[in-house]
């Protein structure tokens, strides 16, 4: 199995793929945050999933953002602007 | 409190992820669109009751979420459960891996992360059921902390995290359907 660790890692390969995505989202404590950092410095069968995860969330993210209809825009202001008439009034 | 005056100038600007958001909620662009101008007009008249200097973007997703939920959520009957069975966790990368050599399993990577079109994601994303589809839009789309997303959704912070890695596990495995699907992955690779 080419993406699994090495064992003489193990410990910290179970803690930096236990918080792998606590890491990401930016969730831990900085001493833990750091150690997994040093970790990944020294382990390549981490930093590959870590880089891969890392990578997967971006695609998500990018993907999945929509472009708001320039129309619907011009709505949003007209339905605030009727609002807000509405109120002074 | 914030001065109704500075609202169109202070909110207006997170439209497009709203709407982003909403798209995946709704699954299509008129509901879509509705489901963000109610959000805007609740959150003007609102408004005054919204602390200044607190987050505005994650004041206008719990209005949103909530909005959907109390009038367009339309299926109850749908699944609220994921059934991920043996799925482990890294399920896209570790499925990749069991690949021969590390340099094939780079290669495979690669093609996969560029070959998944907007609409597997989007599909992958829309199929979780809502209660995991939640928490993984407001981490992965909008990058809200888990106690931003616990408080939007008013669930504890630890049902937070559970959610997300079940939603995101669940979405990792529709991945890898898509990439199967699309012949992103050598086929020694394909077995289940």
């Amino acid at each position: 199995m080419s993406n699994e660790c090495d064992d003489n890692k193990a410990a910290g390969c179970d803690e930096a793929l236990e918080n792998l995505y606590l890491y990401l989202d930016a969730e831990l404590d900085s001493v833990t945050s750091e150690r997994i950092r040093s970790h990944l410095d020294d382990c390549t069968g981490c930093v590959h999933s870590f880089e891969f995860e890392k990578r997967l969330k971006a695609v998500v993210r990018e993907r999945l953002d929509e472009d708001v209809p320039d129309a619907f825009v011009a709505r949003l202001r007209d339905a605030l602007a009727r609002e807000v008439a509405g109120k002074t009034k | 409190m914030a001065d109704q005056a500075d609202f169109e100038r202070d909110a207006l600007q997170y439209n497009r992820q709203l709407y982003s958001a909403a798209m995946r909620m709704t699954r299509n662009p008129a509901d879509a669109e509705d489901l963000v101008q109610e959000t805007y007009l609740k959150a003007y008249r609102a408004y005054h009751t919204f602390t200044e200097g607190t987050n505005l973007k994650a004041w206008l997703y719990r209005i949103l979420t909530n909005t959907y939920i109390n009038k367009y959520r339309k299926d109850s009957r749908r699944p609220n459960e994921v059934d991920l069975g043996t799925v482990e966790d890294l399920y896209l990368y570790r499925r990749i891996g069991s690949e021969a050599s590390a340099e094939a399993a780079r290669t495979t990577e690669e093609r996969v992360l560029d070959g998944l079109v907007e609409s597997d994601i989007k599909e992958a994303v829309e199929d979780l059921p809502e209660t995991f589809r939640m928490p993984v839009l407001l981490a992965d789309l909008e990058g809200f902390s888990y106690k931003e997303i616990a408080k939007i959704l008013d669930i504890p912070i630890g049902t937070v995290m559970s959610r997300l890695h079940r939603g995101r596990k669940a979405m990792q495995k529709r991945l890898w359907e898509f990439a199967k699907d699309r012949g992103l992955l050598p086929e020694e690779a394909e077995k289940p």
